[in-house]
């Protein structure tokens, strides 16, 4: 994997940039798009863009068919055919789906490209050097956190309630009647952890303190290679919107 | 406003929005689920309504940010209709705490404060939606919702009020749902942690500050 050079800052507005030009153009604003993605995943991310395409081909491949069976199977028009009255075709059903869907997939794809950018790197140290407000990072790291304890809290009410006989390992009604005993065990599980950190655990060991630490910037909010990237983005996002 | 307990509360929001909300859009069911967490956190901030409106819409944003990245591409453009239901939770459902809250539980008031928030949220939620996924996905996004919206079409309907209907069939249910089972999870949840995040608990002197 190659080291990252390009900066959180300016990978993340590298990505909002092209996202945004996304969204706002038609096909030919997407070739323009499709291309810098290509030059950023070669330029920076190298062999770390095999793993985002995967990434980005198991999340909207399944999309993409639901929107085949919905738009060309069920409904067999296009929009467009709706919007204007006319009877319509599988066949532009098909050409919007693939729009569609390429606009989606150039999405997900710039965000696992910017994951891969900073495979290396830790939630942690990615968060703390981006130039946002302590707050929006305090708030980025306990989502993060939380989501842990939820897992936690998830595995340890599923075992009690196992235990306790109110649900089954197999599909079984009993799990359709509990589940929601289940749900509120997991919320107060949740619940009795968070407070115990609030009270007790971070006071006595100064997590905040440490956390604010650990967030603080230290390196430089934009390198060299932003200032290559961020002008290219801002050219390419207006010419794909010029483009549509 | 942002204090320690309320940035856990919003965190601890986000990931029930996120978890639940994940769960449905993979199993494709006609409802959402996603946002069960917006709504508690409106009310378990009630009555400083500011603080309820800007903690819920953040966990809400959080939620859709996190699903957009992970799981689902469409969600984080229906940021306007998360602005909605934070609005409407902070400003109206909050308002039921108490009955939510009442013990012994008061049925019939239980009932009808579930089902008349529930279904003007729904209302309100199609209505912001349907513009939404009619201008930026031509009618139909990933969530089991399309297949209404697509038996809309095949009636003869036009895109919006194809989404529209869509919206009015599905969101009344899923957000009484949603009202619902934030209003069981408020009920459940320890007094001690509702007062934290009502005063202006200070974390590092380990003092209420109001």
């Amino acid at each position: 994997m190659p080291q990252a050079k390009i900066t959180p800052n300016g990978a993340v507005a590298f990505a909002l940039m092209l996202i945004g030009a996304t969204m706002a153009t038609g096909k030919h604003g997407l070739s323009i798009v499709a291309v810098l993605g290509i030059a950023f995943a070669t330029l920076e991310v190298r062999a770390g863009t095999v793993t985002a395409l995967k990434r980005s081909l198991v999340l909207v491949l399944p999309l993409a068919a639901f929107m085949l069976l919905v738009w060309v199977v069920i409904v067999g028009r296009a929009p467009a055919d709706i919007a204007a009255g006319s009877v319509g075709s599988r066949d532009t059903a098909l050409l919007y789906v693939a729009l569609i869907c390429t606009r989606l997939f150039l999405v997900v794809f710039l965000i696992q490209l910017i994951v891969a950018c900073f495979a290396n790197s830790t939630p942690l140290r990615f968060i703390g050097a981006l130039r946002v407000p302590m707050t929006v990072k305090r708030l980025l790291m306990f989502t993060l956190s939380l989501v842990e304890t939820f897992r936690h809290a998830i595995d340890r009410a599923y075992t009690a309630l196992i235990a306790c006989g109110l649900i089954s390992r197999r599909r079984s009604v009993r799990n359709f009647v509990n589940g929601w005993v289940l749900v509120q065990t997991v919320w107060l599980t949740a619940i009795t952890i968070v407070l115990g950190r609030l009270r007790d655990k971070w006071p006595i060991e100064d997590t905040l303190g440490l956390l604010d630490h650990a967030l603080r910037p230290t390196a430089r909010s934009l390198s060299c290679r932003d200032l290559v990237w961020l002008p290219i983005a801002v050219v390419a996002t207006i010419a794909a919107v010029a483009a549509r | 406003m942002l204090t320690t307990p309320r940035l856990i509360a919003i965190a601890l929001c986000a990931a029930l929005n996120f978890s639940i909300g994940s769960i449905v859009y993979l199993i494709k069911l006609p409802i959402y689920l996603d946002s069960i967490g917006t709504i508690l956190c409106a009310v378990l901030l009630y009555p400083d309504r500011r603080a309820a409106f800007i903690c819920a819409w953040i966990s809400g944003a959080l939620s859709l940010l996190l699903s957009g990245l992970l799981i689902n591409p469409f969600v984080p453009w229906f940021e306007l209709t998360d602005v909605a239901i934070a609005l409407f939770s902070a400003f109206v459902i909050a308002t039921g705490a108490e009955t939510f809250r009442a013990r012994p539980i008061r049925p019939v008031a239980f009932t009808t404060t579930i089902l008349l928030f529930g279904i003007s949220l729904g209302v309100i939620a199609a209505l912001v939606s349907a513009p939404i996924v009619v201008y930026l996905f031509g009618g139909v996004t990933g969530s089991g919702s399309a297949f209404v919206v697509a038996f809309f079409l095949k009636t003869g309907q036009q895109l919006l009020s194809a989404a529209i209907l869509s919206g009015l069939t599905a969101e009344p249910i899923d957000k009484t749902l949603q009202v619902l089972v934030a209003a069981l999870l408020f009920r459940a949840t320890p007094n001690d942690f509702i007062v934290m995040l009502r005063t202006s608990y200070d974390l590092a002197a380990g003092k209420d500050n109001t």
